[in-house]
């Protein structure tokens, strides 16, 4: 997995030099990453560096207070979130975010709708979302036995699962995950890195932000580390769990190597 | 027809028009968009309808739809201007929009009649094509709380980030719920004009915007069905309340503080809610018994490094 950079695949989506400032304080600042074709990139960094504010930047759900955004070597940072969902970016949200009122899988739907196509007095009439997107989300993150259950009753685990179905409803070509696998057992963490993983040898490029360092390691192709809104460093997995800024930074005075 | 129809004739059609003015407010507040100028197109579209059935004879539809065009045409600028603003804010902006209406009506001049208003809007309109558009009406917001429309609707509501996330283009949606509103103001008043075959700046006054909310929270919020549970009880309760003469402001007032405490969803929720108890108790539901909370934290987010046990991590296990 450790590609030599100039072997590496073309960037489906790049930041550069990423700053969100609100006010006085500088949430991310001078912040930038490569999302290459297929591989799976891994944002490492204590709680409050600015990971989540980065995610919202990319996404185009906060304004940039300076940098570029670049989708397949375009730039998008005037374009309008829910466009970029249309170009195929789709991300989770840190805390579960599923409508109560919904079953788990209208939640999905909600995500399919997208592919649906025909706004306007169109949609106004359209029954069903692309049932192969929704069926095929169900099946990749073991839903099925909950469908018709509502988001409240279940564990927190299975809503993360729920988040990532409507993402991959959307049939995306990139994929932001953020804090995908919170609040789940090892098994189901398992579980989550085996799709990853698939879904990564199907051709989907990702974004993980993640706290569990091993899952990180055995995910990702690519790992940047992320202090204070700033870059760290970057490169391998191994090495950059390695690197002594990172194990300054993030693993703090335990020094602890995951790898 | 019966002699019961004809003695309500009055209430009957007065329960449709308020059904059609509680939508105008309704359809925006599912969408999270607290407007009255729903009620701002109600006097436009009773104006408009009298002033072209008066001055020109237009047959009713098409007095009617005039003043729909305007009040559309009037909600999207609305929705330009005010699209900064949420919540209670909006709310005001939009009353304000309904006082600045009555404001005109009354210095309109030969216009609008001044402060008398209009009278001799004679027309053709019968209560039966009152109830048909109403019909109508009806199914096409029926078909707006069901499948994707229904979906896209409730996410706009309860989550705009998400919303955009999935590709919901929410402030477009947000303006189509002010046009909306403003055509279903607008019949409303168009309608009321006709039928009344007069209108003044009383009809058409902040009274509204006090009834229409009314309806909604007692009826339900969420669907058609408590909009017209609302318009039912607040066009007929003034006739059940005769008997107590003027405390019916105070069993109003009463009413609504009740529902409002008690009932947040309406009678239409307690109606779905013991449904939904009933169906539930034949048949739980497989794999969901613990309850997560979407707005919690994991647990597992204090000490991101240790290892979790396989029976932990849950952040919102009852």
């Amino acid at each position: 997995m450790n590609t030599p950079e100039d072997a590496a695949p073309p960037a489906v989506l790049e930041a550069q030099d990423v700053a969100v400032h609100y006010g006085g304080v500088k949430a991310v600042d001078g912040f930038g990453l490569k999302l290459e074709a297929g591989r799976i990139c891994g944002i490492l960094g204590p709680n409050g560096s600015g990971k989540s504010t980065f995610l919202a930047a990319v996404t185009r759900l906060v304004p940039l207070t300076r940098g570029r955004l670049m989708l397949d070597g375009e730039e998008y940072h005037n374009t309008p979130a829910a466009s970029l969902a249309h170009r195929g970016v789709a991300r989770t949200f840190q805390t579960v975010r599923l409508l109560p009122d919904l079953t788990v899988l209208e939640n999905i739907q909600l995500g399919a709708d997208l592919r649906a196509g025909g706004g306007g007095v169109k949609q106004w009439f359209r029954r069903t979302a692309v049932p192969e997107a929704v069926e095929e989300a169900i099946e990749r993150t073991g839903l099925g036995a909950v469908r018709s259950a509502r988001p409240g009753e279940l564990s927190y685990g299975m809503a993360r699962r729920v988040e990532i179905a409507r993402a991959l409803a959307t049939r995306p070509r990139v994929l932001l995950l953020d804090e995908p696998t919170a609040g789940m057992n090892q098994a189901e963490r398992r579980e989550v890195s085996q799709l990853m993983q698939k879904l990564r040898d199907e051709g989907l490029t990702q974004l993980l932000v993640e706290h569990d360092v091993p899952m990180m390691v055995d995910t990702c192709d690519r790992l940047v580390a992320m202090k204070s809104g700033e870059l760290v460093t970057e490169g391998a997995p191994a090495e950059v769990v390695r690197d002594p800024a990172v194990q300054e930074a993030y693993l703090g005075k335990r020094g602890r190597n995951h790898a | 027809m019966s002699y019961w129809y004809d003695a309500h004739l009055i209430l009957i059609q007065s329960t449709f028009v308020s059904l059609l003015l509680a939508l105008s407010i309704q359809f925006p507040l599912r969408m999270g968009v607290f407007s009255f100028a729903g009620i701002g197109s109600y006097g436009i579209g009773a104006y408009a309808a009298a002033i072209m059935t008066i001055r020109y004879s237009w047959p009713a539809f098409a007095a009617i739809g005039a003043g729909m065009v305007v009040a559309m045409v009037a909600g999207y600028l609305l929705a330009l201007l005010v699209s900064r603003l949420d919540g209670l804010y909006l709310g005001m902006a939009t009353i304000a929009f309904t006082l600045i209406l009555t404001v005109v009506a009354i210095n309109g001049g030969s216009l609008t009649g001044g402060a008398q208003g209009l009278y001799g809007a004679i027309s053709t309109l019968q209560t039966g094509q009152v109830i048909l558009v109403c019909a109508v009406v009806v199914v096409l917001l029926a078909l707006s709380e069901r499948g994707r429309m229904g979906r896209r609707i409730d996410a706009v509501r309860e989550d705009p980030e998400l919303a955009v996330s999935v590709g919901i283009r929410v402030i477009r949606m947000r303006r189509m719920a002010f046009v909306v509103s403003g055509a279903l103001g607008a019949c409303a008043g168009g309608m009321n004009a006709l039928l009344r075959t007069t209108v003044s700046p009383d009809d058409v006054g902040f009274s509204l915007v006090v009834l229409a909310l009314t309806m909604i929270i007692v009826g339900g919020s969420r669907s058609w069905a408590g909009a017209l549970i609302g318009s039912v009880i607040f066009t007929w309760l003034p006739q059940v309340l005769q008997a107590v003469g003027d405390w019916q402001t105070v069993v109003y007032g009463v009413i609504v503080a009740l529902t409002a405490v008690y009932v947040p969803s309406g009678l239409l929720g307690v109606a779905q809610n013991g449904y939904r108890r009933m169906r539930r108790r034949s048949g739980p539901v497989a794999g969901a018994t613990e309850k997560a909370t979407g707005s919690e934290e994991p647990g597992g987010d204090s000490a991101p490094l240790e290892p979790l046990s396989e029976d932990v991590p849950t952040g919102g296990t009852r």
